[in-house]
């Protein structure tokens, strides 16, 4: 579904050039839900732009469905952590929903219904002409959920969507999420630093490797049943295997921040 | 815990039935207003006593002696006339630089080439105020409604333009990935998108070349016209006039104060969806 082989990216700016990316293979099945895994400076986001098409390879290739990614396609929604900048604040909630559908020119005689499936999916239906600055941070997250979701993309990327989230509405968030992929089968690529969010949600986490050079270390297949509780033994334990694989990345990314 | 506020609820409540007047005020509701009017009561006795006992009342005419100059010629219909040749020169020199302004800047925002080689001059131009320019737009134009015009969008173009250059910058990029992500189009993401998010700069911009308009109207009338407040200024000064003197500068404060808040009244009424946004980073 999607692919990256080989992926490198260099950051050049006058002085120096960073290797952000190098060897970065990754391949996310159809209807799959995929944790990339990592501490902060590892790359992630650079990789999800590189999915959305908002950044080039400098060398490898980056694909979807086989066919190679060259700028935002519209079968692919990037989400943002930041929702209140990715929404439009000048329109309700039920007109940032419209807005998705006339740029990507629906007919207009379903968009009521459109628009009244999926405000209901993520629990907004009764706060359709707020603002989004009436809105608290989850419900603007429900709200770019029901915006990405109405104009029906293949694949969700999902850029620490939740990291902003106070701890009880980022779990309300989680069964959001699971409630709406396991009914659509959208493909997601979630990205996260947090190793429970990784477990609660993913079917594979990929784990980087901190930069420069960053790449998939690793990818741990979870097979395990969902709703997962991080008090069950067997799912403790990949917690800790995680944490242990991630344990030196830690600390080197903690240095790389002191010295810049 | 919940006692004690119990107890401090029920006794503000208790004050507050005491007289409904003093409850208003402590609600916040009446006191801005009323402090207002304070300090406008407060700063004209100081004016009359201070005019009228310590400074020569001809170089400072006290406030009543300025309405009894005023009455007449407002009830002759001369100050009205001198507004509104001031206003509609004010308007229409601010309307035109606006318009033009936001153009220029939305092109200037959106392509870097053209704003890196038009910026310098810019950079260069705006320290001529419209004051400096008066000389040269007088033998250009003349000193008919022309030059009025010219010199009031002079003074309004550049405001207008930086903020809207500003406005159209800090469009958030996430806003507009999010837009092409969702399937807007370039043109789409520009229109429905950055330009929207460049409102709130682009209408600030305009409220402060408002009131740098106001300012430039008059050195502009006192230089070269034959009407207008300005006009009206320069002749009392001639004349010694000094009660007419200060009748044409509280026009001018009065002016000025209600002009603003009209524009904002306006902008409340068309703008307030575009103007009150979530920070953006």
């Amino acid at each position: 579904m999607l692919q990256l082989a080989n992926v490198r990216k260099v950051f050049k700016s006058a002085t120096e050039s960073y290797v952000a990316l190098d060897g970065v293979n990754l391949d996310v099945r159809i209807g799959e839900l995929f944790c990339l895994l990592g501490p902060s400076g590892c790359g992630k986001s650079t990789v999800l732009n590189i999915l959305a098409g908002f950044e080039q390879a400098s060398s490898g290739s980056a694909s979807a469905n086989g066919t190679p990614i060259r700028g935002a396609g519209r079968d692919r929604v990037l989400f943002f952590q930041d929702a209140g900048s990715a929404l439009l604040p000048w329109l309700t909630v039920e007109e940032n929903v419209r807005f998705g559908l006339r740029v990507r020119k629906v007919a207009r005689a379903d968009w009521d219904a459109i628009i009244d499936k999926y405000l209901k999916m993520v629990d907004l239906d009764r706060h359709r002409g707020k603002f989004p600055a009436q809105l608290s941070g989850g419900m603007r997250q429900r709200l770019q959920i029901a915006r990405a979701l109405a104009v029906e993309p293949a694949v969700l990327l999902m850029d620490e969507p939740f990291a902003a989230l106070d701890a009880l509405t980022r779990r309300r968030m989680h069964a959001v999420l699971l409630d709406i992929w396991q009914s659509t089968g959208k493909t997601i690529v979630f990205v996260t630093h947090d190793i429970a969010e990784a477990i609660t949600l993913a079917d594979r986490i990929g784990i980087m490797s901190v930069g420069p050079r960053s790449r998939i270390s690793k990818v741990i297949d979870l097979n395990l049943p969902r709703p997962r509780d991080l008090t069950n033994p067997s799912v403790a334990r990949i917690f800790m295997e995680i944490e242990a694989l991630l344990a030196p990345d830690v600390a080197r990314s903690e240095e790389r921040t002191l010295a810049h | 815990m919940a006692d004690i506020r119990d107890t401090d609820l029920r006794e503000s409540g208790e004050k507050r039935e005491g007289s409904s007047l003093a409850a208003a005020i402590r609600a916040d509701t009446l006191r801005v207003p009323l402090l207002t009017l304070a300090s406008i009561a407060i700063a004209l006795l100081t004016w009359q006593v201070m005019s009228t006992f310590i400074f020569n009342p001809f170089l400072i005419p006290p406030p009543l002696e300025v309405v009894r100059t005023a009455i007449p010629m407002l009830l002759s219909g001369e100050i009205i006339a001198d507004v509104s040749i001031s206003m509609v020169r004010v308007l229409v020199g601010f309307t035109m630089g606006s318009l033009a302004a936001i153009v220029v800047g939305v092109l200037l925002g959106r392509v870097r080439l053209l704003h890196d080689l038009v910026d310098p001059i810019i950079e260069l131009l705006r320290y001529l105020s419209p004051t400096a320019m008066i000389p040269i737009a007088v033998i250009w134009f003349g000193i008919g409604e022309l030059s009025k015009y010219f010199l009031i969008f002079w003074g309004t173009f550049f405001i207008v333009l930086i903020n809207t250059v500003a406005g159209v910058w800090r469009a958030p990029i996430a806003r507009q990935r999010a837009a092409e992500c969702l399937g807007a189009s370039q043109m789409q993401i520009f229109v429905l998108v950055v330009i929207p998010s460049a409102a709130p700069y682009i209408v600030t911009g305009m409220r402060v070349a408002m009131a740098s308009s106001f300012m430039s109207i008059i050195p502009a009338e006192i230089l070269a016209a034959d009407s207008g407040i300005g006009y009206l200024l320069q002749k009392s000064s001639m004349l010694l006039q000094t009660n007419r003197i200060f009748v044409a500068l509280l026009t001018i404060c009065v002016l000025g104060f209600m002009v603003d808040r009209l524009f904002r009244l306006l902008v409340d009424r068309t703008l307030t969806r575009f103007m009150s946004f979530v920070t953006v980073t």
